[in-house]
């Protein structure tokens, strides 16, 4: 207990600290909000536009923590009593759907949300409200391959060498497996298809990717020239100059909500409510749409920027991308991850 | 008894006030952590409430796993092996060095530690790749016609593990072989021995206390480096880090990522304490 007061106080001060470097304080004392967010993009993004508006608007300092999603489940799960080691959650489906499921979040007042209004349908629910959309469709290097068309291109002889695959153990990897896995006649049950797809492209496979981060070095190495991902990485890559176009597969986009979350024992529920209110404002999230962030808004009142509209299409198009049902996929999840380990064994 | 060192002798209760901070600290800090990891092993549930050898019967019954721990140890044995075929020749030249040179020597050996460990991981991709450094000059000389699979392969792996380990290997051999006599050396060739026979009869026994603590740093580190496995090596080759890292933190199935870590630690415990045995042998031999 006395280790997290201390914690808080230190987070408290080095807030006020660098706050009281950077600009003159409000004169009302700020309340901490502490909220984890992935690394890189995500936490430069909350704190280099989300957590200044916060201070000016609402006098609270908002802290951020960088943390995978599933490093926040185990965390909070690690910490079981006392106070909370941060008091909002940045999710993908998977680990959200864990966290709902072992009591880690509170249900979220409505009334305190008023930019729920303008959120997509099928964006939010009584856990967690979507701030970002991720779409996850192909990528690839048009000065050296084809343009793919669809999921069975990754295993078509003409890209033998230049693909990767991801397994389970990423969201993305998830639903793009669930999704090959249908192209070859499979379903959210049945991913026997993939299995077998991806066991005849392994002698032409050009790598088997563990996790997001080494796609993008392999892919600016030559290593590879098609995989699959969400438009964020390809958008990024894109921005730093490196040869790489979006392709939407002409089954259909999949795509999932970045949900924002309160912790079931966070102290400070009012200004939670606050920080997520201020994440889903229409300005805000126009905001965020700019490079090098580029959310894709889940606010229908943001009107999508070119670049975003020229990969996705529109808030409509987004509301009838491929939503999978994660209470089917995560039970599964582990025979998945233990099967994909065995099959692409060298 | 302890006359020459400068330090009063403190006497048994001052020696264990001395020791305290460390004790606590690797109490605190170590030994308290993996008796929890070992408790939270035993239990059959992943709320962790019902106590018994599930994790450790689920783990051992399935021969995946155990060719997974095996080419583990496997990947370790063969990186000790390619760097102490780096770190010997180094290690005489240090020795052999006037002090000018073993400065410089010493700065070049300890240069990979300075460097994070993921930036020197991510470094190898951009040596590795299909269009990486190494295959790009091969290709333009000529020396081979088509770009080499080195990423995600075995291979490739080890290569970059013997950089990044092979300080490990060499600090304590370069520390044995610096504190041998000089002396012996001229003995030797004085008895008639040449060049290769001081090598091998003198050099190389006197070096082993030195290259077994090596072996052990290096074989222990080059099992458990998830971050290097798991981006050089990619997805296609699974060891025993990846494996914990999955169950931990993907599936939150902690009671089976306890078990499989604690595994892993007896089964480099056991490698370690046979090391030792032998390192001891070969002190026994040299003077007796």
């Amino acid at each position: 207990m006395s280790a997290n007061l201390g914690r808080r106080a230190a987070l408290a001060s080095a807030a006020f600290a660098v706050g009281g470097l950077a600009a003159p304080r409000p004169a009302a004392a700020a309340t901490t909000v502490v909220a984890a967010h992935y690394p890189n993009t995500w936490e430069t993004a909350y704190r280099t536009i989300v957590a200044p508006a916060l201070l000016r608007q609402h006098q609270i300092e908002l802290v951020v923590t960088p943390l995978l999603a599933f490093d926040q489940v185990a965390r909070a799960l690690a910490q079981p009593r006392g106070r909370p080691p941060f008091d909002c959650f940045c999710l993908d489906p998977g680990p959200r759907l864990t966290a709902i499921e072992r009591g880690l979040v509170q249900r979220l007042d409505r009334a305190q949300l008023p930019n729920l209004a303008g959120i997509t349908p099928g964006f939010h629910d009584e856990f967690g409200v979507g701030v970002a959309v991720q779409v996850v469709g192909l990528a690839y290097n048009p000065k050296r391959v084809e343009r793919p068309t669809g999921w069975r291109d990754l295993f078509d002889a003409k890209y033998h060498g230049r693909v990767a695959l991801t397994g389970f153990g990423a969201t993305f990897g998830t639903v793009a497996m669930i999704e090959i896995a249908k192209a070859f006649g499979g379903s959210e049950t049945n991913m026997e298809p993939a299995f077998e797809q991806v066991r005849r492209l392994l002698p032409n496979v050009g790598a088997v990717a563990l996790n997001s981060s080494q796609l993008p070095a392999l892919f600016q190495q030559g290593q590879v020239d098609i995989f699959y991902t969400n438009t964020n990485n390809v958008a990024a890559l894109k921005a730093r100059g490196v040869d790489i176009e979006f392709v939407q597969p002409d089954t259909g986009c999949p795509a999932f909500n970045t949900t924002l979350h309160i912790h079931t024992r966070s102290t400070v529920v009012a200004e939670a409510h606050r920080y997520i209110n201020t994440s889903i404002d229409p300005e805000m999230q126009a905001l965020l749409q700019q490079p090098p962030a580029m959310f894709i808004p889940t606010n229908m009142r943001t009107p999508l920027a070119p670049e975003v509209a020229a990969l996705v299409g529109s808030h409509d198009a987004m509301g009838r991308f491929i939503q999978h049902d994660w209470s089917v996929i995560n039970p599964q999840r582990p025979g998945w991850i233990e099967r994909f380990n065995r099959e692409v064994r060298t | 008894m302890g006359g020459s060192i400068a330090v009063p002798d403190a006497g048994r209760s001052g020696r264990m006030l001395l020791l305290a901070p460390m004790l606590l600290f690797f109490g605190a800090f170590f030994l308290a952590p993996l008796l929890l990891l070992v408790v939270v092993s035993f239990t059959n549930d992943q709320e962790m409430t019902v106590l018994g050898t599930a994790q450790f019967e689920k783990f051992l019954s399935d021969r995946f796993n155990w060719r997974v721990l095996f080419e583990t140890l496997l990947l370790g044995a063969k990186v000790v092996a390619c760097t102490t075929l780096l770190a010997f020749p180094i290690a005489i030249l240090f020795v052999q060095a006037g002090p000018k040179l073993r400065r410089l020597l010493l700065m070049l050996i300890l240069l990979p530690l300075l460097t994070s460990v993921v930036v020197r991981t991510f470094a190898w991709i951009v040596i590795l790749a299909r269009e990486g450094v190494v295959n790009s000059v091969l290709l333009s000389m000529g020396i081979i016609g088509a770009p080499l699979q080195l990423l995600h392969t075995e291979m490739g792996l080890i290569i970059a593990l013997m950089q990044i380990e092979l300080p490990l290997m060499l600090l304590p051999l370069v520390s044995v072989l610096s504190r041998m006599d000089p002396n012996l050396i001229a003995a030797s060739q004085a008895l008639g021995a040449g060049s290769w026979r001081t090598l091998r009869r003198v050099i190389l026994p006197l070096s082993l206390p030195g290259y077994a603590a090596g072996v052990l740093l290096v074989f222990a580190s080059a099992t458990a480096a998830f971050v290097s496995q798991s981006v050089i090596g990619g997805g296609r080759l699974i060891y025993m880090p990846v494996f914990v890292y999955q169950q931990a933190t993907t599936l939150f199935n902690w009671p089976f990522a306890a078990a499989i870590s604690v595994i892993l630690v007896i089964a480099i415990s056991m490698v370690a304490v046979g090391v030792n045995q032998l390192g001891r042998t070969a002190r026994g031999n040299i003077h007796g």
